[in-house]
């Protein structure tokens, strides 16, 4: 036996082999993420098989073709798909197999110069959220120190003051600071930070810290009522529901009018509250659970924290409770 | 029962421990749905009300397109999007910017669980 020969035999069978393995990841992966769009030409996407199509990307050379597919596109390629978790090599497999199906004829790219320029067009397109972000972060925190300061003592002392109670520094946060965005998602850069929003809208002391009823009273806002038809006008309800409570808690009013200015009345009648008087049973209990009130107080409109604007009416005065008042 | 129902609490409250960091920065009414992204490679997807609130009236989602007001009970698909179901009703490059920026909704942090994030007045341990 031969023992250099082996190894050579041995090395190319590998070498082969793992070609075998890497066409197989590129038709999975393809089968799998890029099939999606490249199949069809989704969003002007080069399509599967069409040499046409691959001919002018391929003539830039593999290596832009590979930095495309994992960084992504100014003109849609989302990076690696937007399957952020799959491997380089694997991406690259992918990108292998679509040029392999497109079956060109084999020549040796010219334009291999226009790459760096792609790739730097791609590092200012990355850069450019981040210049917005550094414009935006110094309205948040106004010390960077005691945030730091803050989630280290919120995270670690189990007697800080007020423990469960937000902050002013962890008010309404950018995206990528929020805590459920991803900062390393580029899109998340590209997200527009709650208080660029809020800052012309009337405010309040808790949820977004934004009075959307109020917005919406003083004009600041005018959300369309219709998906596309933007000068629809709301039907509105005005009729005010006076709950008694036990105990010596104001009573509740409640103004159909703030509510229907939003809602429409499938949204809670009759699945949340049957519209009878006297058949629905709402206890503070069953609005912390979510339910009841609590299917959109405490997830999206004022939270129960904001006592007074449900308890608005006084018990000892027998006169009418101020009804505008209610819905604030 | 009570066998039973002591772990259960005990879990939830630890969830509760958990999650109350992220909850706690989280925007006000965002919503996690995670009910496909994840197992299909993608990150979550983080749903803000309050861009959407400015808007639109809640009524267009949730009584035009058919949202369930129940996070987690809305079966979200891709498929549905691009024919122009839920999300793709405005999301269509006609009302709204098309479902080919997937990075802006597919936003999330790997790992999280649906549901509506930042409303911690009702959401702490030992609140009330």
């Amino acid at each position: 036996m031969n023992i250099p020969k082996t190894i050579a035999l041995l090395a190319s069978l590998l070498a082969i082999s793992t070609q075998i393995h890497a066409d197989a990841v590129g038709k999975d992966v393809y089968s799998k993420v890029c099939v999606t769009c490249h199949a069809t030409g989704l969003a002007g996407s080069p399509r599967f098989g069409q040499a046409a199509d691959w001919a002018p990307r391929v003539a830039g050379g593999m290596a832009g073709l590979y930095q495309s597919a994992l960084n992504g596109t100014p003109k849609g390629m989302p990076a690696k798909g937007g399957h952020i978790t799959l491997a380089d090599a694997d991406v690259k497999a992918a990108v292998d197999y679509m040029v392999a199906a497109a079956k060109l004829p084999k020549s040796e790219p010219e334009a291999r110069k226009e790459e760096p320029k792609k790739a730097e067009a791609k590092k200012e397109e990355v850069k450019k959220p981040e210049a917005k972000v550094a414009v935006i972060a110094p309205v948040v925190p106004p010390s960077e120190a005691a945030t730091a300061l803050a989630t280290t003592a919120s995270a670690a002392d189990a007697n800080s003051f007020n423990r469960l109670l937000k902050p002013a520094n962890k008010r309404n946060l950018p995206p990528p600071e929020d805590g459920i965005h991803d900062p390393a998602n580029d899109g998340t850069h590209a997200l527009q930070p709650p208080l660029t929003a809020f800052g012309s809208l009337p405010k309040s002391l808790a949820g977004n810290r934004v009075n959307w009823v109020e917005a919406i009273a003083q004009k600041k806002i005018n959300p369309r009522y219709d998906r596309n038809d933007p000068k629809a006008e709301p039907i509105v309800m005005d009729l005010n529901i006076v709950r008694e409570v036990k105990g010596s808690m104001p009573d509740v009013v409640y103004p159909h009018k703030q509510h229907t200015e939003w809602l429409d009345c499938s949204n809670c009648h009759p699945a949340i509250f049957i519209p009878q008087k006297g058949a629905n049973q709402i206890s503070m209990a069953a609005i912390l659970l979510g339910e009841k009130c609590g299917v959109c107080h405490g997830k999206v409109a004022f939270p129960v924290s904001e006592c007074r604007n449900c308890h608005s009416k006084k018990k000892d005065m027998a006169k009418v409770a101020i009804p505008a008042e209610a819905g604030k | 029962m009570k066998r039973l129902v002591s772990p259960l609490l005990a879990g939830c409250l630890l969830a509760g421990l958990f999650l109350q960091p992220v909850a706690l920065r989280a925007e006000y009414g965002d919503v996690v749905i995670n009910r496909q992204a994840e197992k299909n490679g993608m990150r979550p997807v983080v749903f803000p009300h309050w861009f959407h609130r400015i808007r639109f009236r809640c009524k267009v989602c949730h009584a035009e397109l058919g949202f369930k007001m129940r996070a987690g009970s809305n079966p979200i698909t891709m498929t549905d999007i691009i024919e122009g179901r839920f999300c793709g009703a405005c999301h269509n490059n006609d009302i709204a910017w098309s479902p080919e920026n997937c990075d802006l909704c597919h936003s999330g942090k790997p790992g999280l669980p649906t549901g509506v994030f930042g409303g911690h007045e009702t959401s702490g341990p030992g609140r009330w």
